[in-house]
């Protein structure tokens, strides 16, 4: 019984065990200098797991009860995790050595996080999902710190400690309410009280706590406000992992608990994830259009990019899950390009992040000015770039389910949206030579991220390398 | 040819040019004429079926998901646009090869020009409006990169910058259109779409859809208020002018709403906005063109105002003005492509396109003059020309185009607009190549060679060709006509001659020439008088507008992102109370099944104690002892409101949980300034207040709501009641949870604890290792301390105590299982006995009387309650499951003896270990150098007689 339980979680407790092993092994031995190999360890692992979790196909299996669920949706967002923090751990390794921040917690952290994460999408039980939400925020309240000698990372770690407690604390408030008032913390429970148009207050109340909990988790507007600060504040490899990895963990359990758990009530939610949705497009559309950072400016980007993710859920269908799915997978890959270009922007060996330094880059390096067009014109949605299919997707399951003010807010959102990003391409090609232009920047890893996520956007458009099926099939195992 | 390969082949041949670039100018051109030779020559070989009336379609699936299918169609319409794009691409391809200069990038030129001509075939012969957004788009890419073709010049960046800034976000916006009608539809196929113009305009999202449709349509074809981008992108090399700006690019807005012409029009929204556009764009245009001096703005300008005529005339919405535009698509494309390659020409050869320094070139350059003439007098509507033809037809249809109810409104601004019109048409002839010969030229300018010249010529030639004998035309322009109109309306019966009667669009054209040839005989005053009329400048006020549209963003963003912790909490706050508001008000709310408790004066009195120490914490916080001590009265007030509601268990936990972290806050408040600064603004406050109290409201109505409802018909609590001691042996139902039921979780807990406790020890030592050790050994204290920290009293009081409090965390331990009490209170009890005697008698002191250090006791609680649970595999059961027997020794009663006691002994050590060493670990922060402690318990001890006594007391 126990040992078939613990069969279906073995990804997870495998990298639990790595991850404790080698935190151990480490403290004993060498410490910091077996940082980079753990990093290449780490994501080895990854990078494995995420092959054996793809790999295995088959009906949901469920393990302790129906707290933890193993269905093609988990799989699928457990790959996704897996390899784009495997792809962020690897970009940063040289990065943060070349900066003598390398610390050998980091990969392990990144690790313990992963495992919080595959929790997260798992989760089949209030207190399963809680477990690893609080896993991934621990260890990421960590990395976000991780310059211990900078005032800003240690505000940033601090800041996105303090509200994420507040976040957790309304969740917990709102699980609490759903278990008293539906009288088991299992989803599969939960859905049986449930269902729309007969849901009691206390049900409702707490499941707009718990929405409010998991959206600030996505950081989707009004629980957007420290995404800005963390983002600005965190080693750029560590910005790097939170708009990636955690999105999608976040993204997915949202999808779990409005559908698994509140399924038969899809028009209470609907209008309170449609609403943080129009809310997050425009505010992160708007808000980038001032800013000078490139990193605060990726923080306003992953906020208007939740929204449109959230309209795929808003919708509350197949289709709408299935966009949500494609979207972040797609969403995911060009920030992991952007944020191997973002790393390599440098002077005189410091990282650079100001806009106004990329003037005329395309003159320097025509190469990598190019791979960056490709990548901001498909963030922006511009088709034909892959980045387009991924919006199209969303606006059309937001069509389709009756929300079509929500899909033009949406457009409208991404007209405005795309003027920063655009206005990046310019400076790259027409802005002006001008004193404290980038130097240097030439790792051949960040540079092979770089390259490689822009050719997926590009040669992605053939077929999305068959993603839209698979993300359909995952979407069926949740919405039924 | 396969319209695949008529598609594919430009894409293809991009790659060619690029490669070639060591090649020669010659070859790079070459290749690309070949190329888009091949493809002309392709689209070609499908004319006869397009004459026939038929529609050639080829379709692949790309993403059939998402309605995205690589499906192509050519009927008349893409055809004409097609041929447009193609031959005069062709013609386009052979000019360039002479006008670009040695020091231009060839390769990258053409390889930019054939992906634009690629995308631009693309969207004409799209048949999926999906297909067709990734084409435009496409046009968007690499129109931008070949504005921006010439990068030194600032002009250049500027322009590249609001094309693509514009025509991008345009496009952005049609997806939302195109989704829309796609959906309205059912399917993403043109052809199907075109059959659906009742459902399409019966929708209500029609309006939407039209709206960001135009949006795309009018962005990408300069009309008002978008006007303004494309005169801007005349920075571009002229060859990249001539094609994209007068013939092809601008055109693709044109095409689309001729395109969706069938289902979209008709309609009162439709005429009103794209006639209203398209004639403020047309009337705009014509007036500035004809104040430029820059030869390429003027015929930017012109541009802009035929690109409005032919925008005014689709949106009349009538089947007559349909096949004007038809026609003067093909008229505008000729002469205008004619028109931008012969001021190339002349910027190539005198090296200036300033008109005012220009005049007097027909001597010096006959073979331009006589191209250009006739060019421009077909563009100011002169007879036997072609521009005068369509002209004609926009006159007669304006005549019978009522907007606004004003039967005149449109006729008179189409003969003012046309007024203008011939005004620079005649203008760009009589300054330029009028006038005497002048000696201050840049350079002296001559004819150029043929490579140049007769690409424009063989342009002209068409335009007298038509202009001469319209009945050429005829066929094919109602061809590509009835394409347009679909089954929407029948092709108007009109033909095609310059001579049609005195008709009133006759002296309307007149009136336009007549008066096109007065405006430029008083050229010279209405200039002064158009230098100084006020006039706004379109490209000041985007600039403004963006400008102060960042502004506004980060007067927005700035604002409420500032960083505030408060800021993001108060919003956060306000958003959770707005969203429970609307739960409460949409959820279904049951009876009340519990009646209210009667009142009573302990209840009341408790109460009042409880909320006056709140409020008083929210006034007094600044002094921090003070908050220290509201706390308390709160902490305690909440324990003795367990006891009143029946949970004594929990009484005593709180109460002892409360006692230990008062303690250590007191510790805290050590580190800390006596009070807290005033930071926060009157404003700020109101602002909190207001959240908190509306809070507060919520957080009461619900727990009054809850409290007078069953939560679920079934409460666990039953459960539990009914097993506790059936399957725990024990009567106390939360300690049996804690030890029993749920022992896994507690023994998880007391590892966490006992972790936390030996992290808290760890940064500690981290911390006293470092370089804060000595700026906390030194700091000062903000206020005089008490001399006497160890009284005698204090010490000899503990010191009775501490047998009778560990006697009863004893006795609290034993009872534990039936009774309120339990490890865990009394390890919280023992603990407190312990501290008291570090506060009493010193670090020190109690440090050395130690015996066994605190994380040995961790390490054997955990240890006792992991040997109790691995007991039970002994017996065959799983892991920590409970027994209980009852045993009796004399002279004692019967009594029980359960394994959930031992479990409950780890408990016990775990929580006194992990209390002490955290309590022990802050202590030891506390120290200071000026006041080391003796390891003697009291300060004042008559009966010692030590120096430092002495000292002491006689201080």
């Amino acid at each position: 019984m126990i040992s078939a339980d613990l069969n279906i979680i073995l990804p997870e407790i495998l990298l639990a065990v790595f991850a404790m092993l080698a935190l151990l092994g480490a403290v004993y031995t060498g410490k910091d200098k077996h940082a980079t190999v753990l990093v290449w360890a780490t994501s080895a692992i990854f990078v494995a797991l995420a092959f054996w979790i793809g790999s295995t196909g088959g009906a949901a299996q469920v393990a302790f009860n129906g707290m933890f669920i193993d269905d093609g949706f988990a799989r699928f967002a457990k790959v996704t995790i897996l390899l784009s923090a495997a792809a962020v751990l690897v970009m940063s390794a040289g990065y943060m050595e070349r900066r003598g921040i390398l610390r050998f917690e980091y990969p392990l952290l990144i690790a313990l996080a992963a495992v919080g994460m595959m929790m997260m999408v798992s989760a089949g039980d209030l207190m399963a999902l809680y477990m690893g939400l609080e896993l991934q925020s621990l260890s990421l309240y960590v990395v976000a710190s991780l310059r211990r000698d900078s005032a800003k990372s240690t505000e940033a770690g601090l800041k996105y400690f303090v509200l994420g407690a507040l976040s957790s604390g309304l969740l917990l408030y709102g699980a609490s309410l759903v278990y008293g008032y539906s009288g088991t913390t299992l989803f599969s429970g939960i859905i049986e009280t449930a269902s729309h148009g007969d849901m009691s207050v206390g049900l409702l109340i707490g499941l707009v706590l718990v929405i409010s909990g998991l959206a600030f988790k996505v950081s989707a507007v009004p629980f957007h406000m420290w995404t800005p600060d963390v983002y600005e504040g965190s080693p750029t490899p560590v910005t790097a992992f939170f708009a990636t990895a955690p999105k999608v963990a976040a993204m997915a359990l949202f999808a779990r608990v409005m559908h698994d758990a509140f399924g038969g009530a899809v028009g209470d939610w609907q209008q309170v994830v449609a609403l943080i949705s129009v809310l997050s497009m425009f505010l992160g559309a708007i808000a980038a259009i001032g800013q000078r950072d490139i990193k605060r400016l990726m923080a306003y980007s992953s906020i208007a990019h939740m929204g449109y993710a959230l309209m795929g859920l808003a919708a509350g269908t197949v289709l709408g899950v299935q966009a949500m799915l494609i979207y972040m997978a797609i969403y995911v890959t060009m920030n992991v390009g952007t944020f191997a270009f973002i790393m390599s922007m440098e002077r005189d060996g410091q990282p650079v992040t100001d806009i106004d330094s990329l003037g005329l880059y395309s003159k320097r390096e025509p190469g990598k000015a190019m791979a960056m067009l490709v990548l901001l014109f498909s963030l922006a949605g511009v088709p034909p770039l892959v980045g387009f299919f991924g919006k199209f997707y969303v606006l059309r399951a937001a069509y389709e389910a009756g929300l079509a003010w929500l899909a033009v807010a949406g457009v409208i959102a991404s007209v405005i949206g795309a003027y920063y990003y655009l206005r990046i391409v310019f400076f790259m090609y027409f802005g002006e030579d001008r004193e404290g232009a980038l130097d240097g920047g030439k790792s051949p890893v960040l540079w092979g991220f770089l390259m490689a996520s822009a050719v997926i956007m590009v040669v992605g458009i053939v077929n999305l390398f068959g993603i839209e099926g698979v993300a359909q099939a995952a979407a069926m195992t949740l919405v039924n | 040819m396969s319209l695949f390969l008529v598609v594919a082949l430009p894409f293809l041949g991009a790659l060619l040019p690029g490669l070639m670039n060591q090649a020669g100018r010659a070859a790079c051109a070459g290749i690309t004429f070949v190329v888009s030779l091949a493809a002309f020559i392709g689209l070609l070989t499908n004319l006869p079926a397009v004459l026939a009336g038929e529609t050639i379609k080829a379709s692949i699936d790309w993403i059939p998901l998402l309605g995205l299918n690589f499906s192509l169609m050519l009927d008349g319409l893409g055809f004409f646009f097609a041929f447009l794009i193609l031959g005069i691409g062709l013609l386009i391809i052979a000019y360039a090869r002479h006008y670009l200069s040695r020091n231009d990038n060839m390769g990258a030129f053409f390889t930019y020009l054939l992906l634009f001509q690629g995308a631009m075939v693309g969207i004409v012969m799209s048949d999926n409006i999906l297909l067709l957004l990734v084409f435009w788009e496409l046009t968007s890419l690499s129109s931008f990169l070949l504005i921006g073709f010439w990068k030194h010049l600032p002009e250049g960046r500027q322009g590249a910058r609001m094309a693509l800034t514009v025509t991008g976000m345009g496009g952005l916006a049609m997806i939302g259109g195109m989704l829309i009608l796609g959906e309205i539809a059912g399917s993403y196929n043109l052809s199907d779409i075109l059959q659906s113009r009742e459902a399409i305009q019966a929708s209500p999202l029609y309006l939407p859809a039209l709206l960001l449709i135009l949006l795309g349509c009018f962005t990408k074809s300069a009309q008002f208020p978008f006007h303004f981008w494309l005169p801007h992108a005349m920075a571009a090399p002229t060859p990249v002018s001539a094609y994209l700006h007068s013939a092809t690019m601008v055109k693709a807005g044109i095409f689309l709403m001729a395109r969706l012409w069938p289902v979209l029009s008709g309609t009162p929204e439709w005429f009103a906005i794209v006639t209203t556009a398209g004639l403020i764009t047309m009337v705009l245009g014509a007036v500035i063109a004809l104040f430029k001096h820059d030869l390429k703005a003027l015929l930017a300008f012109s541009t802009v105002s035929h690109l409005g005529l032919i925008t005014m005339l689709l949106g009349t919405g009538t089947a007559f003005g349909a096949m004007a535009a038809v026609f003067h698509i093909l008229n505008h494309a000729t002469f205008k492509a004619a028109l931008f390659m012969s001021a190339g020409i002349i910027d190539h050869e005198a090296h200036t396109r300033d008109i005012r320094r220009l005049g007097g070139l027909r001597h010096l350059m006959p073979i331009t003059f006589i191209f250009a003439t006739l060019a421009a007098l077909s563009m100011a509507g002169i007879p036997f020309l072609n521009g005068f033809l369509s002209k004609e037809m926009m006159l007669e249809e304006a005549n019978h185009t009522v907007l606004f109810g004003s039967p005149w409104l449109v006729p008179a601004l189409a003969v003012f607009g046309s007024l203008f019109s011939a005004a620079y048409s005649f203008r760009y002839v009589g300054h330029v190549f009028l006038g005497p010969k002048r000696d201050d030229y840049p350079t002296t300018p001559h004819d150029p060679g043929p490579g140049l010249w007769l690409p424009p010529v063989i342009l002209v030639v068409l335009v007298v060709a038509i202009g001469v004998a319209p009945f050429l035309a005829e066929p094919f322009v109602k061809m590509v006509t009835a394409s347009l109109l679909g089954e929407a309306a029948e092709v108007p019966k009109a033909y095609f001659k310059i001579w049609h009667g005195l008709v009133p669009a006759l002296y309307m054209s007149i009136a336009a020439v007549v008066g096109g040839l007065i405006l430029l005989a008083v050229y010279r005053p209405a200039l002064r008088l158009w230098d100084a009329a006020p006039r706004p400048e379109a490209k000041v006020i985007f600039e403004a507008l963006i400008e102060n549209v960042v502004k506004l963003a980060q007067g927005l963003i700035l604002r409420s992102h500032n960083g505030a912790f408060s800021r993001y909490a108060a919003l956060a706050m306000s958003f959770i109370i707005l969203a429970g508001y609307y739960a409460w008000t949409t959820g279904t709310v049951g009876d009340a099944t519990r009646t209210l408790q009667p009142v009573t004066a302990i209840a009341v009195a408790g109460w009042a104690t409880l909320v006056a120490a709140t409020i008083g914490l929210v006034f007094l916080h600044r002094n921090r002892l003070l908050a220290l001590v509201f706390m308390g009265v709160i902490g305690l007030m909440v324990s003795v409101g367990f006891i009143f509601l029946s949970a004594p268990d929990l009484a005593m936990t709180q109460i002892t949980v409360e006692v230990v972290t008062i303690v250590l806050l007191l510790l805290a408040l050590n580190f800390l300034p006596k009070s807290s600064p005033i930071e926060s603004s009157a404003l700020r406050r109101s602002r909190d207040t207001v959240v908190a109290v509306a809070g507060g409201l919520a957080a009461m109505g619900l727990t009054y709501h809850f409290l007078m409802r069953d939560a679920v018909d079934q409460s666990i609590s039953a459960f539990h009641l009914a097993n506790s001691y059936k399957g725990g042996g024990g009567t106390n139902v939360v300690n049996v949870i804690l030890v029993d039921f749920r022992g896994f979780d507690t023994y998880g807990e007391i590892i966490v604890l006992g972790i936390a406790a030996l992290l808290i020890f760890a940064l500690t030592e981290a911390l006293l290792g470092g370089p804060v050790r000595a700026r906390l050994l030194n700091r000062e204290p903000d206020m005089p301390q008490a001399g006497d920290a160890h009284p005698g009293m204090m010490v000899v009081l503990t010191r009775v105590m501490m047998p009778v409090v560990l006697m009863v965390g004893f006795y609290v331990f034993l009872r534990g299982h039936n009774e309120p009490g339990g490890g865990f209170i009394a390890g919280l009890i023992v603990s407190i006995a312990v501290v008291m005697q570090y506060m009493a008698s010193g670090f020190n002191w109690a440090a050395a009387r130690l015996r066994y250090p605190y994380h040995g006791i961790i390490g054997a609680g955990v240890l006792i309650a992991g040997l109790t649970g691995i007991g039970s595999w002994f017996v065959g059961k799983p892991f920590l499951t409970s027994d209980f027997t009852y045993v009796r020794i004399p002279p004692f009663e019967k009594f029980e003896l359960a394994t959930a006691a031992l479990f409950d002994l780890g408990v016990f050590l775990a929580v006194v270990g992990a209390v002490m060493l955290s309590l022990e670990s802050y202590s030891r922060l506390a120290r200071r150098s000026e006041r080391p402690d003796t390891e003697h318990p009291i300060d004042i001890d008559p009966s010692r007689d030590d120096p430092e006594n002495i000292m002491k007391a006689g201080g």
